[in-house]
């Protein structure tokens, strides 16, 4: 080869190896989780997605919960938008309200053999628009009541899931087997979610309790707190606390997955704790009351920024992401939003620590249940609601007055 | 020295005849600080001139959109916002309670550990260790002894009859327990600098003192706390900067609460920008804050001033 040829050779492979990083992208993907199994499903549908796209690859980018929200804004403030990412329920609609989303749908449409239709439309109600939808949820995960079978079996009570097939599980049986497990064991009856029910999950102490009684938090913009049904359900909750003692109260911890309360209220992700809890456990649905069967559910879905700079493949992935395929393949961390995967008995086999009957419960609530409420000023309605639940969670406290109080700081926010 | 100055400025003449000496001086002078004041510029003077015209816009953070508003969110946390004036309440209580604690306590340690003996290092590092312990840790590990009936300062307060409160849910308990184990966590700072000056009274005024006859009380009062002064001032002044400042250990304690009994400014400036998103409200919540802190200093200042 003379010395000409070389020099074209090796201009031609330069330029060739150029158009190729050219053509190469990559992804930034920002979620909440470190879970080695969760990524290790996340970078699946990375590889998968090469086999239309070889040049691209995913960088998934873990926040940590408490900050993400937080640590999305400044990105986004900041000039340095991800991508796409995961959304919790409470931010959509701020981030729809301020714009900073994209539309999927076009995206989705376009996708082939995407199904649009298949996802169940309560769950899509925060995070569509009209025509518009700003984010496809990847975790539809109803509240669940956990039990410790070991101390129920203690205390001589029969399993929650035999009370609800005998539609025998409401919220006084429930109140009743809080005192019992309480009296007979010693170790607290109740604890709310993650013991953080008068702190941070204010909204998830509260929420279930008072659905089950027929209420709601607010409902067309008007505060339902000081509603008699509300009133009635935290009543019962307060008695639980103060009266009874079976509920953890404030400044205690019960701490259910090392055996410090009989039960608690969770989503089916806190699984995974129970291998090392060293007791027999199960789930059970939530208690009914007057307003009958009442799921509650926690949301999170996939979106993709308005002012990330590959908006069209971001898109493109979020469809891929959530296929029926894919969607099946992530069930048993994060329970579908999909009416084909949640009938399925794939789902109800898909978690190798809770036995089917009892994923069944979960699948029912899905299809029943309501989504807990989000509206574009959450964090100031949280903020204005706080001070107020805190004077309710008192020994003395005048419960009336206190949620006609909550009431009167969040309505002109609602 | 004396001959290789002149020569320099012969050279430095014939690359700029029009320079002269004094110039010359001034301007290696500007580039020596140049570094520093640069830093300076950019980090703190651009800053401070960014959140003054922050606090006249009502800016999202998350839409990015501002509208200049005046002097709006001065008035209405002035005069329409009932939560500023609480808030503002709370930082007030909390230094009060605060400063004199840190201060005395940080004296008394000082006095007892100024002093060689066996083990004296010993005693001051484990006073000091909680300065450079992490204040998340701190928190959580507070946070776990203040818990109610089965906390551990309350069982160790059943021991001896005493009924203890749920320390971080009645607001009143609260703050002084957020007032108590910050000043725990911080007081081995103000000891430091108290032992340094102790250290550096000779010790002959106190011999004298005491061949005169005084007493011991007598030496603190009349000969260690005057000679003490300027750095009770200097420890004043930064505790009571520090107290208004306090973010962390309240966000990781009580959040602000209960009832928003420990809201202080900071935590209410955090909450305004980055959980509303509403930064120019929290600009100027910051500027009312810069303007509070720059007072006190100011007439604490004067005040010594005044003692002198």
């Amino acid at each position: 080869m003379n010395t000409t040829m070389k020099r074209m050779t090796s201009t031609a492979l330069a330029l060739a190896m150029m158009s190729g990083s050219l053509s190469a992208a990559e992804l930034r993907f920002t979620i909440w989780t470190g879970n080695e199994a969760h990524l290790k499903l996340l970078n699946g549908f990375a590889e998968s997605f090469k086999a239309k796209h070889p040049d691209v690859t995913v960088k998934y980018e873990t926040i940590p919960p408490g900050d993400y929200t937080q640590k999305l804004t400044f990105q986004l403030a900041g000039g340095n938008p991800p991508d796409a990412g995961w959304l919790m329920e409470d931010a959509a609609p701020t981030f729809a309200a301020a714009g900073v989303l994209e539309n999927l749908g076009p995206a989705l449409q376009k996708a082939q053999g995407y199904d649009f239709a298949d996802f169940s439309k309560p769950a899509l109600g925060l995070w569509t628009a009209g025509d518009k939808v700003y984010g496809v949820p990847f975790s539809t995960s109803p509240f669940v009541i956990f039990y410790n079978k070991d101390l129920l079996d203690k205390a001589g009570l029969e399993d929650p899931n035999a009370l609800a097939a005998k539609g025998q599980w409401t919220m006084v049986k429930f109140q009743e087997v809080a005192k019992t497990l309480k009296d007979a064991t010693g170790k607290w009856g109740f604890e709310f979610k993650d013991g953080q029910g008068y702190d941070t999950r204010i909204m998830h102490a509260l929420m279930p309790p008072i659905r089950a009684a027929g209420g709601d938090v607010w409902a067309n913009k008007q505060c339902g707190f000081d509603k008699p049904e509300a009133v009635a359900a935290v009543k019962q909750l307060h008695d639980m606390v103060f009266k009874d003692k079976s509920i953890a109260p404030p400044g205690e911890q019960g701490d259910y997955f090392s055996g410090g309360s009989a039960m608690t209220i969770n989503q089916i992700s806190r699984a995974s704790l129970m291998p090392k809890a060293g007791f027999k456990w199960g789930i059970a649905p939530l208690p009914t009351g007057a307003g009958g069967e009442s799921p509650v559910i926690g949301q999170a879905g996939i979106v993709v920024f308005a002012a990330g700079k590959q908006k069209e493949l971001a898109a493109e992935f979020v469809a891929h992401m959530t296929t029926k395929e894919n969607v099946a393949g992530a069930a048993q961390f994060f329970p579908p939003a999909r009416k084909s995967v949640l009938d399925s008995d794939a789902f109800i086999k898909s978690n190798n620590l809770i036995p089917p009957e009892q994923m069944k419960v979960v699948g029912d609530a899905i299809s029943k249940g309501k989504v807990l409420p989000a509206h574009e000023k959450s964090p100031q309605i949280l903020a204005a609601m706080k001070p107020r639940v805190d004077a309710l969670w008192r020994a003395n406290a005048d419960v009336d007055a206190s949620l006609k109080a909550v009431c009167a700081a969040i309505q002109p926010l609602l | 020295m004396a001959d290789a100055l002149p020569m320099r400025d012969t050279a430095h003449r014939k690359d700029a005849p029009w320079l002269t000496l004094k110039m010359r001086e001034a301007m290696e002078a500007w580039l020596f600080i140049s570094p520093t004041l640069a830093g300076f510029l950019i980090f703190f003077v651009g800053p401070l001139i960014a959140v003054v015209w922050y606090s006249l816009t009502e800016w999202n953070l998350l839409t990015q959109q501002a509208t200049f508003v005046g002097l709006d969110n001065y008035n209405d946390a002035l005069f329409r916002n009932p939560d500023f004036w609480h808030v503002i309440r709370n930082s007030v209580v909390f230094a009060s309670g605060l400063v004199p604690l840190n201060m005395a306590l940080a004296l008394a340690l000082a006095l007892a550990l100024s002093r060689p003996f066996r083990g004296v290092v010993i005693f001051r590092t484990v006073f000091f260790a909680p300065v450079v312990t992490s204040a998340v840790a701190w928190a959580i590990v507070w946070k776990f002894l203040l818990q109610g009936e089965a906390g551990f300062i309350n069982q160790i307060l059943a021991l001896i009859g005493i009924d203890g409160p749920n320390w971080l849910r009645e607001p009143n308990w609260a703050m002084v327990a957020v007032i108590v184990t910050r000043v725990i966590k911080m007081v081995g700072l103000n000891m430091i600098l108290y032992i340094a000056a102790l250290q550096a009274i000779p010790r002959d005024y106190e011999a004298a003192a005491r061949l005169e006859g005084a007493s011991g009380w007598q030496i603190f009062s009349w000969i260690i706390w005057p000679l003490l002064g300027p750095t009770t001032l200097v420890i004043m002044v930064i505790t009571t900067i520090g107290s208004f400042k306090v973010f962390d250990h309240i966000y990781q304690m009580t959040g602000g609460g209960p009832e928003n009994g420990t809201l202080v400014l900071a935590f209410y400036i955090y909450q305004q920008g980055f959980q509303f998103f509403d930064v120019g409200y929290a600009s100027a919540l910051a500027m009312i804050m810069f303007v509070v802190v720059m007072v006190l200093t100011l007439v604490q200042l004067a005040l010594r001033r005044r003692d002198t």
